[in-house]
């Protein structure tokens, strides 16, 4: 197949926007220490904001699995006016900042919130301040992104497939089961991995909401932030963590990203 | 639907788990969690290992950042055993949690710039100097506000309100500022990199810190918190935090 050339205008352009990105990647490499970069990680509370990140990361991202896909479903098969309403407010958080979806989830949840108060009343207990409340925010955050890349899948599935099955007196609920997820497996496990990694990636949302606290709601995010006051050496060390993480996945995904995000 | 039955009850007994690790570590009373001001982060940090040595099996855990914000997270029912504020103002605001808190320490914000700067005289801060403070909230930013309206000399605008003393350190330390107004004890903590410059008049720049235990944490079951109270108030503690330039109170 012949190649189309770019103009120099059009590749200039490119060059550029791949030098906005790549350049603070890199420099995060550079930063790094590297003769001390083991030890730095091994300091005061870094492993235990890691491990408390990775696991309540993975939590929340199965759940979400499990409440994402019987929804994103349920928003591919209706073509009624309750889910055409539903969808933009199911992928808001994508688009929400931070603040404003900490904020959120402290006016529903905290000891004087919605539905924090009666919580609060009954059981004396309230989310905020707890490691249940750094799995909340991961499941509200991470949600959507399995939700929207779920839904373009499964709305990919051919038609002729479905209606063969109903044919043959396939429950929906069969239909669902043995049909549609095992078909659409790449573009669930592709919106479970964003999802995952978004919710790995959270601060903001979660620092307002959870709080930051070593070994109860202080994750990964959030000692890279406090080590910029006492470490900077270990922030970098704990950032470049992150980034391999992040490439790494993309890398390993980069086909399913593109089809789920083609139609 | 077997599936379906295994799922919700996957997703119950998900939710029964979760609350498991967050609800141990606030009753271990074998944990003592401390919210303190973030200028106390260096001596503090070496006060609790020191504790910890002393006290094997014991955990002192630290959560440090600006005043304000611990004792919005306080009022807001944060598992916290003992706080310290930098100033009067946020420990009153949780005098319903915090009920007799004591006078603990003295600290003066300073001008603080990197050793050699051209900065010399607090006036400096006018001639195109890039410098930064902390927010009008926190403690060290009200501070920062009542002495530079003391000398009166100062027209430029800062070039950031930094969240916490901490941060506003943190800036100057990896050289994006010219100056900034810290505390007197962040400057003595790092004796080869900085140099203060003091405000003439003293009590304006001054902040009283507070120290307090939470009424839950008072009642005879959190006896580690109040071990660790008498360790903070003790002679051993005293001496760092004087030697770290703190005044100590009383």
């Amino acid at each position: 197949m012949k190649r189309r050339r770019t103009d120099p205008v059009t590749r200039l352009l490119a060059w550029l926007a791949i030098t906005v990105i790549a350049l603070p990647i890199i420099a995060i490499f550079v930063k790094v220490p590297w003769s001390t970069f083991f030890t730095s990680l091994r300091g005061d509370g870094s492993l235990t904001a890691v491990k408390l990140s990775i696991w309540t990361s993975l939590l929340a991202g199965l759940i979400c699995l499990i409440l994402g896909v019987p929804l994103a479903w349920w928003l591919a098969k209706g073509g009624n006016r309750v889910t055409t309403i539903l969808r933009p407010i199911v992928l808001a958080p994508i688009a929400l900042p931070p603040t404003v979806a900490g904020l959120a989830m402290l006016g529903l949840l905290s000891r004087t919130g919605l539905l924090g108060r009666p919580i609060y009343k009954i059981f004396n207990w309230q989310m905020p301040f707890t490691t249940t409340a750094v799995i909340f925010a991961g499941v509200f955050v991470g949600l959507p992104f399995l939700v929207l890349v779920s839904e373009s899948t499964f709305r990919q599935l051919p038609r002729e497939v479905q209606d063969a099955a109903e044919i043959d007196r396939a429950t929906p609920g069969q239909v669902f089961r043995l049909i549609a997820i095992p078909q659409s497996k790449s573009g669930i496990v592709t919106g479970l991995v964003l999802a995952w990694a978004r919710i790995l990636g959270e601060f903001g949302a979660t620092m307002m909401f959870a709080g930051s606290l070593p070994g109860t709601t202080q994750t990964w995010t959030m000692q890279i932030y406090r080590e910029l006051d006492i470490s900077q050496d270990t922030a970098y060390a704990l950032s470049l963590l992150m980034v391999l993480i992040s490439v790494s996945l993309i890398f390993f995904l980069r086909k399913p990203i593109t089809q789920a995000f083609a139609s | 639907m077997k599936s379906a039955y295994a799922v919700v009850s996957f997703v119950l007994a998900a939710t029964l788990l979760i609350p498991a690790p967050a609800s141990m570590a606030q009753n271990d009373s074998r944990t003592v969690t401390v919210f303190a001001a973030s200028s106390l982060t260096k001596v503090f940090t070496s006060l609790g290992s020191k504790f910890q040595a002393a006290h094997p099996g014991i955990t002192v855990r630290f959560s440090f950042a600006s005043s304000t914000t611990l004792a919005t997270q306080i009022s807001a029912g944060a598992p916290a055993d003992i706080f310290v504020s930098a100033d009067i103002a946020s420990m009153s605001s949780v005098a319903a949690e915090v009920p007799h808190p004591i006078d603990y320490l003295l600290n003066q914000v300073v001008v603080a710039v990197p050793k050699g700067a051209k900065i010399k005289r607090i006036s400096d801060l006018n001639g195109g100097a890039k410098w930064l403070q902390c927010a009008h909230s926190v403690p060290c930013g009200l501070a920062a506000d009542s002495a530079l309206k003391s000398e009166g000399t100062v027209m430029s605008n800062p070039v950031s309100l930094e969240g916490s003393d901490a941060s506003a350190l943190a800036k100057l330390l990896a050289g994006s500022v010219d100056a900034a107004i810290v505390y007197k004890t962040d400057v003595i903590a790092n004796p080869s990199k900085l140099t203060a410059i003091p405000f003439a008049n003293t009590a304006a720049a001054s902040t009283q810190y507070k120290l307090g235990i939470l009424a839950q944490s008072a009642s005879a079951k959190s006896h580690w918190a109040q071990t660790f109270l008498l360790y903070l108030k003790g002679h051993s503690a005293k001496k760092l935090l004087a030697s770290s330039g703190f005044t100590l109170s009383q």
